[in-house]
């Protein structure tokens, strides 16, 4: 069966993303997490307490320390344009609950898109089979979590007809034209879903949500001299239809264009190892995948992380505080309530360079006893939560970004990055320069592109030897973070930092020829 | 336990009101693809099950054209009641997108001459397949990593997980294909002790469409320790410029690269560093990429593509030259080239005759790259960057696990440097590669 092509989707995620300042937080205190969302389940599908009650008593009808339920209706939709025509619509709608016992660490699940009483309890058998005791009994009520609304919805994306965004796809295709006669190819896509969720547990908690997401993207090919070069942009994230304004699609439209003409006169840097300078923004990507993976309390339980010793320990210089972050206003990791009814909050990973806490589920939690830190995230109802980041960034230091880059000497700057990857045991990890400059004698010198940078994170976090004052978030909205086999958004941010040496994989020694 | 029926009988009846109801609604023509899959998962962790995950899902995805615009969307809900307002909405959609005239079914000229052979894609077995079973398989992996990997070990995850699925695809200007198959996979994954903070993790998983096909479950869990063993004090080492063999089940990780830019879609877009290359020799003689949808038992074995076109035997790269693009039916309108099918099935590089154990004793100083990590591949300029793990040997001996270095090239010039093919093609994949060797590669480190 073919659903939605999944690359429609993603087609933007290998784009470089927005660079804005971070916004304030908004002060926690509303009884749902989203006005929006209240007893959504209740009106449309008939799921009552009493429902959920019998069908977390048959999740545990064979013991277990808890059960939950994460009923789920999502609607996704996506407009392309290409070659001038916004000729492509796509969508997708998926209903459903997934059913979870759980006992110590081990994980029974089942899952079904039918809310029927007959096809849950069914899901909720399949998950019970993980035991083997006396039942354990259900909460007899359920409290709502006090949640923050970190995505108000105004204008939901489902309330606004496809028509209304067309407009939008052609001013970018001609904002794109009309800023260099050197584009040859111009292809924009609106991604957008609105999901609502419900979290009932057997501990009783009962939450929901109204959650957006999505992107405007623009991607564009030009030419010069018989030689062809590719870029693109995109800005989103938990936004409503209001945030795509001209200004919006200005930016979006300029930065490709931009990106793109810039390659033309890039090098590749010669490989090896040298001082690294990451520019702000996009390029916290770093953090996400050098030191965030590593703290995901997961691998730290099972012990295969690198991390998994150094729990109050230094790992890096006094200045770097490294936070995740449910909280940032309409940031794409940003969420009310995790997907086990925990609010949304602020983690500090690392504090005054002292790794302070991990990344954690309830699992995880309850092994290490700690309170859950909110970072229990899944893709959809088809899969159960794993401990995820949100939006993860280091604070700002004390430096100049002019500073950071004249202390490099001789190396290379990360303005773009596409993607990483990380070996959780090892630490290794690696990220994917698009767009940077070469340095040379402390200045920024010849664009560079395409360049793939490996390093060690513990070492790497260590490494870090200045960081400037100027934080950057990243305000794309097609940044996935995929483990386990799901794909979660998220978002990160970076003040301009120096990495004394990383290996960079470039096609010529230094000093030698290609 | 219970497991899909035959169902295309129940498919062809539902596929046929949608085709009615759309084209009452007014779409021109449609397309619709329904399927039906259940899926079992269990993992072992410390002695003891970690997850245990089953399902059944399902889905309809409906394509319309209404003079030339063109909608698609899928739902889970195949009640008559909902699917009524689900192609009510789809009709709408496509109503409101500009009109582009490539977008049309496919010709049905191009949907003759399919082949009627048993690509045997489903396991009679697997419904006989208990839940004692499976955790015997997941707990016979886990043992046999843990015994090999000793006191080595710090964690072992093993499992097992099979699905078996069904689909129907119809369109209103007579195109109808149908397929049922199966899919067993068995594997684990170990982190180690290595010096210091490193806990080096690798892994085994092997998938197979019959279960019995699977190896014996003792070789994986083993085999699955010795890979996490091998990759004990890797170190990042200088910058060197030397062969390396790219082994036969990460082949595609680079082989991908090339790919991409052979889609229609790339071309067309000017996204492709081959468009104008073919008919050319743009590689080494020894690189021949054949694309072959009729193995028995083959993970992409299929007898019609999405478009509907006869799967046939083809080689896409020969001897070195670009010999077919991948074009589906929407670019071969726009490119004005006749379709080929944009989809592969089977990708096949022909073996060689040595092993990689003898083409390493001639190598002098070489580096066996066994996994990769992160990296990239431009498809507009053929510019590939990626991680690279493996092991570094010098005639013949080994000398040290590398780790944390990358290799970069341009396809154009990357491809020129194959020098030998091995003759050990991977089976358990879509990608039946060999190990590839390459001469005079940078190999970034230290």
């Amino acid at each position: 069966m073919k659903s939605i092509p999944r690359r429609k989707f993603i087609q933007g995620a290998a784009m470089a993303g927005g660079a804005l300042l971070l916004l304030p937080d908004l002060e926690a205190g509303m009884l749902l997490s989203n006005e929006k969302s209240g007893n959504y389940f209740l009106k449309e599908f008939g799921i009552d307490e009493i429902l959920c009650r019998k069908l977390l008593a048959k999740a545990l009808s064979r013991g277990g320390d808890f059960a939950d339920l994460y009923f789920e209706f999502t609607l996704s939709n996506y407009l392309g344009l290409e070659d001038g025509k916004v000729n492509q619509s796509y969508g997708d709608i998926s209903l459903g609950v997934g059913i979870r016992t759980v006992k110590g660490d081990q994980i029974g699940y089942g899952f079904t898109q039918e809310l029927t009483e007959e096809s849950m309890l069914s899901a909720a058998a399949t998950a019970s089979t993980l035991c083997n005791m006396n039942a354990t009994p259900v909460s007899s009520s359920f409290a709502r979590p006090k949640a923050g609304n970190y995505y108000p919805v105004a204008l939901d994306f489902n309330g606004i007809p496809a028509k209304a965004k067309l407009p939008v796809l052609q001013s970018i295709n001609q904002k794109c034209f009309a800023l260099s006669s050197e584009i040859a190819k111009v292809n924009a896509g609106f991604s957008n879903a609105v999901k609502r969720v419900m979290i009932v547990t057997s501990d009783g908690i009962m939450a929901e949500d109204l959650i957006p997401s999505g992107f405007l993207y623009a991607s564009v090919v030009a030419e010069r001299n018989g030689k062809r070069e590719q870029s693109g942009w995109n800005l989103g994230g938990r936004r409503d239809f209001s945030y795509y304004t001209d200004e919006v699609v200005n930016q979006i439209a300029t930065t490709a264009v931009n990106n793109t003409l810039k390659l033309f006169d890039a090098i590749q840097p010669p490989a090896g190892e040298v001082p690294v300078v990451l520019g702000p923004g996009v390029t916290g990507i770093l953090l996400h995948e050098a030191i965030g993976h590593g703290m995901e309390a997961d691998f730290n339980r099972k012990n295969i992380s690198t991390y998994s010793t150094m729990l109050g320990k230094k790992v890096a210089e006094p200045f770097i505080t490294i936070i995740d972050d449910a909280t940032n206003m309409n940031l794409a990791g940003s969420i009310n309530i995790d997907d086990e009814g925990i609010p949304g909050k602020k983690t500090i990973l690392v504090e005054n360079g002292i790794l302070t806490s991990y990344i954690h589920d309830r699992i995880s939690a309850k092994h290490y006893g700690v309170e859950p830190t909110g970072n229990g995230r899944r893709q959809d109802f088809q899969n159960y939560p794993v401990p995820r980041m949100r939006n993860t960034y280091m604070l700002e230091g004390p430096a100049t970004p002019e500073d950071v880059i004249k202390q490099a000497g001789n190396g290379i700057y990360v303005e773009n990055v596409s993607n990483g990857q990380v070996k959780i045991g090892e630490g290794d990890f690696a990220f994917y320069v698009s767009q940077g400059r070469m340095i040379e004698n402390g200045k920024l010198t010849s664009p560079i592109k395409d360049v793939n940078i490996m390093g060690n994170g513990p070492k790497m976090l260590a490494n870090i030897t200045l960081a400037a004052n100027d934080l950057e978030m990243y305000y794309g909205g097609a940044g996935q973070c995929g483990k386990s086999g799901q794909g979660v958004p998220v978002s990160f941010g970076l003040p301009t930092c120096l990495v004394k040496s990383l290996t960079v994989g470039g096609t010529q020694q230094k000093g030698g020829q290609s | 336990m219970s497991f899909i029926k035959d169902q295309q009988q129940e498919f062809r009846e539902l596929a046929d009101w949608v085709i009615d109801q759309t084209k009452m609604a007014g779409a021109s023509d449609c397309k619709v693809s329904i399927s039906k899959k259940r899926a079992v998962e269990i993992n072992y962790r410390d002695r003891k099950p970690e997850v245990i995950k089953e399902a059944t899902t399902q889905g309809l995805y409906l394509e319309v054209f209404i003079n030339n615009r063109f909608a698609g969307k899928s739902t889970p809900d195949f009640r008559k009641s909902t699917l009524a307002g689900f192609i009510t909405d789809l009709i709408d959609n496509a109503k409101i997108m500009e009109e582009d005239p490539f977008r049309t079914l496919p010709d049905p000229k191009y949907f003759a001459g399919r082949s009627t052979a048993d690509l045997q894609l489903a396991d009679p077995a697997h419904s006989g397949l208990t839940p004692e079973e499976r955790h015997a398989m997941a707990k016979a992996v886990e043992d046999a990593c843990l015994r090999m990997g000793g006191d080595k070990v710090i964690s072992v995850e093993a499992g097992e997980n099979d699905e078996s699925w069904e689909d129907f695809v119809k369109t209103s200007n007579g195109f109808e294909g149908s397929s049922k198959g199966t899919y067993f996979q068995i594997g684990a994954s170990m982190t180690a002790q290595d010096e210091g903070d490193r806990r080096p993790a690798g892994y085994h998983y092997i998938g197979c469409r019959y279960r019995s096909d699977l190896p014996a479950l003792e070789d994986v869990g083993s085999k699955t320790a010795k890979r996490t063993l091998d990759l004990m004090g890797g170190k990042k080492i200088e910058t060197e410029t030397l062969p390396i063999i790219l082994e036969n089940r990460g082949v595609g990780r680079v082989l991908g690269g090339l790919l991409n830019p052979m889609s229609g879609g790339s071309i067309q877009q000017k996204r492709s560093f081959l468009a104008d290359k073919k008919g050319q020799t743009f590689a080494s003689k020894l690189l021949t990429v054949q694309d072959d949808p009729f193995i028995p038992r083959g993970l992409g074995s299929k007898l019609y593509d999405d478009d509907g076109f006869p799967a046939r035997k083809r080689d896409l790269i020969l001897e070195g030259k670009v010999n077919e693009f991948l074009i589906d039916w929407y670019y071969s309108r726009k490119l004005g080239w006749e379709p080929t099918s944009g989809s592969i099935s089977n990708l096949i590089i022909p073996p060689g005759t040595r092993s990689v154990d003898d083409i390493i004793k001639d190598l002098g100083r070489c580096i066996l790259i066994t996994d990769y990590i992160g990296g990239n591949s431009n498809s507009t300029t053929g510019d590939f960057s990626v991680g690279v793990i493996g092991k570094l040997y010098d005639k013949g001996q080994f000398v040290q696990n590398v780790a944390e270095m990358n290799i970069a090239d341009n396809h154009l010039k990357f491809w020129n440097k194959l020098t030998e093919v091995a003759n050990d093609p991977w089976l358990y994949s879509q990608l039946r590669t060999p190990s590839l060797v390459f001469e005079g590669v940078v190999v970034a480190g230290i």
